[in-house]
């Protein structure tokens, strides 16, 4: 039997058991075994994706499972892919599981919310490998609906986490909603449900319907991405949701509206006209800029991560509408290397961004805040995980060694050596994404200095930062086992090659788009080579080696206190916090950020002249919400308050609305 | 005119970055500092300079009968200071608290805090005597 299949089948059979123990058993017992079964359907599931990603594609289809349409699966290059991204971040984040949720059979430990956590699994690695468009959609929904109940974990302990599920329910359903529009309209148009045959007929759709449907796909793929301005749902779930499940989201799940897009755009529609590109690198630019500036500005650890992780799609998004419009210009080398980037970023991204997530889970539960500007000195409190949170941000700051900047780097190449004969379109969005791309690495630098510095570094700025406590071993493991598969990207991408050629041959792309003699890596039709892993070699050495000699050759060392300029001892006050650190970069885009900022003086009775307090209050409101959707909001709520004035609980009043409608049917059916 | 170097200021090597301490003076020996470091007796071309930190400094002139409040400073200055490093007490009241000897609100002359390597005497002492005092340092 198809290595696929059992991998696959073990895994969906591994998340149902644990799904099944994290109900039936007690609650010593239940966050072990569920993390146990998370962890092996994760396992499974990358096998399944590393066997389809080296050549072993799969079909199935079982009629009588769904009404109607049946169950359709398709395994192919995409798909392992994902399969692999999704069971890797499963594999970490269930190690780390295990340790987060603890035995208190509480909030995430209940027994709902830890069963639901490998069905959220399961529903994840169900997305790419199906094969039709019903079966698409009801993996969708239930990827969908289980990280919905799983971000309502501790729904007892905030109110912000009741207005975070409220606000992530409204959009993942408005965009399940466009997604079914734009799929069905695609099924219709071409007469079949299947991906094979909707691929088969794709070429003899009219303009308007393939760019309709790509446009209704594309919002609801992108709102789930969490591209802006599709993204409030995003730094509200992410903050508020138990941190695996961050983790997993924003690891995994959004991943996968990465993958709606590929899937639609790419592979099934068989690309699209120059506009489509457009549009899809301007969400790109505006998402990697808007999300770099807000998370710079956050003083939330996970609130910074969040928005990183829609700056990161945009990077993504931006590689692929470079895709799109070159290989739309015939220039299918171009083409493939920039979808090579966009897909070794979102291994890059998934890597680090779940490490980062679990890092700022554990700082959560050693210290109960994430507002950085309260913590501060854990790195002599909890240095192994400031040592795992320093690879992650190390990546997620695009700076070598780190993983990110490998993709990032290749990125750049993509949309540098641009042939003139692109046209005049494409030789202005290049340098313009460039430009883009290059503005997002500097600000994401300063953002992980900020999180990493005001966060882990200097002294503890509160009671709670100054009494943190290590990680439990599991929770550690999980972060180190994030942080081996970070190096091991950063330093061997050329890994990933021959994955990246069989998904660009699949996708119509210049095959071999990314080609290395083990530690250099090549760009196909381009003339630049890097080799990471001497870089991170020359970077280590040139550190050690800077060490090493000035040990050797110095002068004896002398501790020496910090210089107060001889007055008392310093004291946490006087550092820098995330707030004040991002002060100068909140006043160059302050047109963008629009900050709120209030100072009230208050005078003493005596004099107008002695102020008795001054309390000075800064809000940094993410403006597309207040701009974009509070009139949406507003609106829905005053057209729901005016129908409340039909129903005012009358029975007369009901009986003359049926009577009325009555009527009204009989007369309709006589006209007729 | 040649002056006797002193041998504990040799590894400075002619060059002195001086940081200045009132631990408690009138402020005369102050105003006769500054005139040291003024184009009239200008110390700086004998290799002298005044630093803003003592992170900086290789001499720490002190002056005043080091005053309680300013004793705990004054050894965290000189701590501060990276080796080797080297203490002028300038002034009469630096050496031995002068008139204000006994005073409630003192410490002690500047020897009972750190350790002092060159005496400046005078009440106030003279741009000259400090200016000479500040060359058998930098040895030029």
């Amino acid at each position: 039997m198809n290595r696929v299949a059992v991998a696959l089948c073990a895994a969906l059979a591994l998340a149902g058991l644990g799904a099944s123990a994290g109900l039936v058993l007690p609650a010593r017992w239940r966050s072990a075994a569920v993390g146990a079964a998370t962890v092996a359907a994760g396992v499974a599931g990358a096998v399944a994706g590393a066997a389809a990603v080296s050549g072993t594609g799969w079909q199935v289809r079982v009629a009588g499972l769904l009404p109607l349409a049946g169950v359709t699966l398709a395994v192919d290059a995409l798909a392992g892919w994902f399969l692999l991204l999704v069971g890797g971040v499963a594999a970490v984040v269930g190690v780390y599981t295990v340790g987060y949720t603890g035995r208190t059979g509480r909030g995430p430990a209940a027994r709902g919310a830890l069963a639901l956590l490998p069905l959220f699994v399961a529903a994840m690695l169900l997305v790419p490998v199906a094969g039709s468009v019903s079966t698409f959609l009801l993996a969708w929904e239930l990827m969908a609906v289980t990280s919905l109940l799983l971000v309502l974990s501790e729904h007892r302990h905030s109110p912000a986490v009741r207005t975070a599920g409220l606000w992530y329910a409204a959009m993942t359903q408005a965009g399940f909603v466009v997604i079914l529009l734009g799929l069905a309209w695609l099924a219709a148009a071409v007469g079949g449900e299947s991906f094979a045959a909707v691929r088969a007929g794709a070429a003899e759709l009219s303009p308007l319907v393939s760019s309709g449907v790509f446009l209704l796909c594309m919002a609801g793929f992108a709102s789930k991405a969490g591209a802006v301005p599709l993204h409030p749902w995003l730094p509200r779930a992410h903050a508020e949701a138990p941190s695996h499940v961050s983790a997993l989201m924003s690891a995994a799940m959004v991943k996968l509206g990465v993958y709606g897009i590929v899937r639609v755009a790419f592979d099934l529609l068989g690309g699209g006209p120059r506009w489509w590109w457009l549009l899809l690198g301007a969400v790109g630019a505006v998402s990697a800029l808007y999300g770099i500036l807000q998370a710079a500005v956050a003083t939330d650890l996970k609130r910074l991560l969040a928005f990183s992780t829609s700056e990161n799609i945009g990077l993504i998004l931006l590689g692929l509408a470079a895709a799109g419009l070159l290989a739309a210009a015939g220039q299918l080398a171009g083409a493939g290397a920039a979808l090579a980037a966009a897909f070794l970023h979102t291994a890059n991204h998934a890597g680090f961004k779940a490490l980062l997530f679990c890092g700022a889970g554990s700082v959560l539960h050693a210290t109960g805040t994430r507002d950085l500007d309260q913590l501060g000195g854990l790195s002599r409190r909890m240095p192994v995980t400031t040592g795992l949170v320093t690879v992650g941000a190390l990546g997620a700051a695009a700076l070598p060694p780190g993983n990110g900047f490998v993709s990032e780097w290749l990125l750049l190449q993509a949309l540098l050596h641009q042939v003139p004969a692109g046209g005049t379109v494409l030789t202005i969005a290049a340098p313009v994404a460039v430009a883009v791309v290059a503005l997002t690495a500097g600000v994401g630098v300063a953002t992980f200095v900020k999180a990493l510095g005001t966060g882990f570094l200097a002294r503890p700025r509160s009671a709670a930062a100054a009494a943190a406590i290590e990680s439990p071993p599991t929770m550690l493991a999980g972060m180190g086992l994030a942080a081996a598969v970070c190096t091991g990207l950063a330093v061997v991408p050329t890994v990933a090659a021959p994955a990246l050629d069989r998904i660009a041959t699949g996708l119509r792309v210049e095959s071999a788009p990314l080609h290395g003699s083990g530690i250099d890596l090549r760009l196909a039709g381009i003339a630049s080579s890097i080799s990471p892993l001497w870089i991170a070699v020359g970077v280590v050495g040139i550190a050690v080696g800077f060490a090493a000699v000035a040990r050797a050759a110095g002068r004896p060392r002398r501790r020496a206190r910090a210089w107060d300029c001889g007055d008392g001892p310093l004291t946490a006050r006087m550092e820098y916090t995330a707030t004040s650190f991002a002060e100068p970069l909140q006043r160059v885009f302050e047109d963008v950020l629009a900050p709120e900022q209030d100072v009230d003086v208050t005078h003493s009775a005596e004099s107008a002249y002695l102020v008795r307090a001054v309390e000075y209050r800064r809000r940094l409101p993410d403006r597309v919400e207040s701009r974009l959707y509070r009139p949406v909001i507003v609106a829905a709520d005053a057209v729901g308050r005016a129908a409340c004035r039909l129903a005012t609980g009358s029975v007369h009043r009901y009986l003359a609305y049926m009577l009325t409608a009555l009527v009204a049917v009989l007369v309709a059916g006589v006209l007729r | 005119m040649p002056v006797e170097p002193l041998p504990a200021a040799a590894g400075l090597g002619g060059s002195v970055q001086v940081r200045h301490v009132d631990a408690g003076s009138c402020n005369g020996c102050e105003i006769e500092l500054g005139q040291a470091f003024s184009p009239v007796y200008d110390a700086e071309r004998h290799g002298v300079r005044l630093v803003a930190s003592p992170r900086h400094a290789d001499v720490l002139t002190v002056t005043g009968p080091v005053t309680v409040n300013m004793a705990g400073p004054l050894r965290k200055t000189y701590e501060a200071m990276p080796e080797p490093r080297l203490v002028v007490a300038v002034g009469d009241c630096a050496r031995d608290c002068g008139m204000f000897a006994g005073g409630y609100g003192v410490h002690g002359p500047v020897a009972t805090v750190v350790p002092v390597d060159l005496q400046v005497p005078g009440c106030p002492p003279e741009p000259a005597a400090i200016v000479s005092a500040l060359r058998r340092l930098s040895g030029r």
